[in-house]
């Protein structure tokens, strides 16, 4: 399955890069729209399995409201790793901080890091959180075998979307909904964090 | 600010999910060849879209050793953090 997965992923880069080179389409709405009409089929398909899933419900409601810790825990990860990253190579702390407040949203953090700290700081967040989305597809078979939540914590704000997909194909059914909801959170907090970061220097 | 786009991805999940429930008494819900069409479709387009982006794929070499230090550092504690959480919590 991953061999598929990384195949289609490095034929799409090869593709979106000859396309906006040479235009030869000449319009990314449509691969947005490919994007978006696939990534709601199988929002609906993971979902329909959770439901089929009878023992799924019982282990959500068996963990509850623990759940919202996973998000905090990645959370205060991420930070604490773009702290140490910062200290090792010698970089401001508080932008290094920011760059990885962005949990893997890579389309926010970029523009958002790099207004707040500069352009190459902005460039840094862009490839930060592009390479832990990219680490997390890649990684998926080897971290599951950390502890089923493992790539749930690695991919950040990514498991609402784009990496789901691929936890519930490797992590099983009954993580649909606490890697949702860990993405949500994530997603919804990553503009906070960065502004709060940033607010300290 | 918020992302409403990411608002908006709850629908098709609960609407799956209350389908899920709706058809539980059902012997047989085979949707695998059409999960995995789906994710070949979102990666392809995933891709097409970190390809067609020259800022991202220019600023590569630059800053690229740094981003992927930290972007370890940034996994590595995030899933320590996580997986002692759940240890501790005694999360299923």
């Amino acid at each position: 399955m991953i061999k598929y997965i990384l195949t289609a992923l490095a034929i799409g880069i090869v593709a979106g890069y000859l396309n906006n080179n040479f235009s030869i389409i000449a319009n990314n709405r449509v691969s947005d729209y490919l994007f978006n009409a696939s990534l709601i089929l199988l929002l609906l398909v993971m979902g329909l399995s959770f439901g089929l899933d009878k023992e799924a419900m019982g282990k959500l409601r068996r963990t509850g409201p623990k759940i919202l810790i996973v998000p905090l825990a990645v959370a205060s990860g991420s930070i604490l790793g773009g702290l140490v990253g910062g200290l090792i190579l010698r970089l401001d702390p508080l932008a290094s901080m920011a760059a990885s407040a962005g949990y893997g949203w890579y389309t926010l953090t970029g523009p958002l890091v790099g207004q707040i700290f500069g352009a190459e700081w902005g460039a840094l967040g862009f490839v930060l959180n592009f390479l832990r989305e990219l680490l997390t597809i890649v990684t998926v078979s080897l971290m599951v075998k950390i502890d089923k939540y493992a790539p749930i914590a690695s991919g950040g704000a990514t498991t609402m979307d784009t990496t789901l997909p691929i936890l519930v194909r490797y992590c099983g059914s009954d993580v649909l909904i606490v890697a949702f909801s860990s993405g949500f959170i994530l997603t919804i907090i990553a503009p906070f964090t960065i502004i709060a970061i940033a607010s300290l220097a | 600010m918020i992302n409403l786009s990411a608002l908006s991805l709850i629908i098709p999940l609960i609407a799956g999910i209350l389908l899920g429930f709706f058809f539980r008494k059902r012997k047989h819900v085979n949707l695998g060849k059409v999960t995995v069409g789906a994710i070949i479709v979102l990666i392809f387009s995933l891709g097409f879209s970190i390809g067609s982006n020259s800022e991202l794929l220019n600023s590569m070499p630059k800053v690229g050793m740094s981003a992927f230090v930290m972007s370890i550092l940034a996994i590595g504690f995030s899933v320590l953090f996580v997986v002692l959480a759940r240890r501790r919590l005694l999360m299923e």
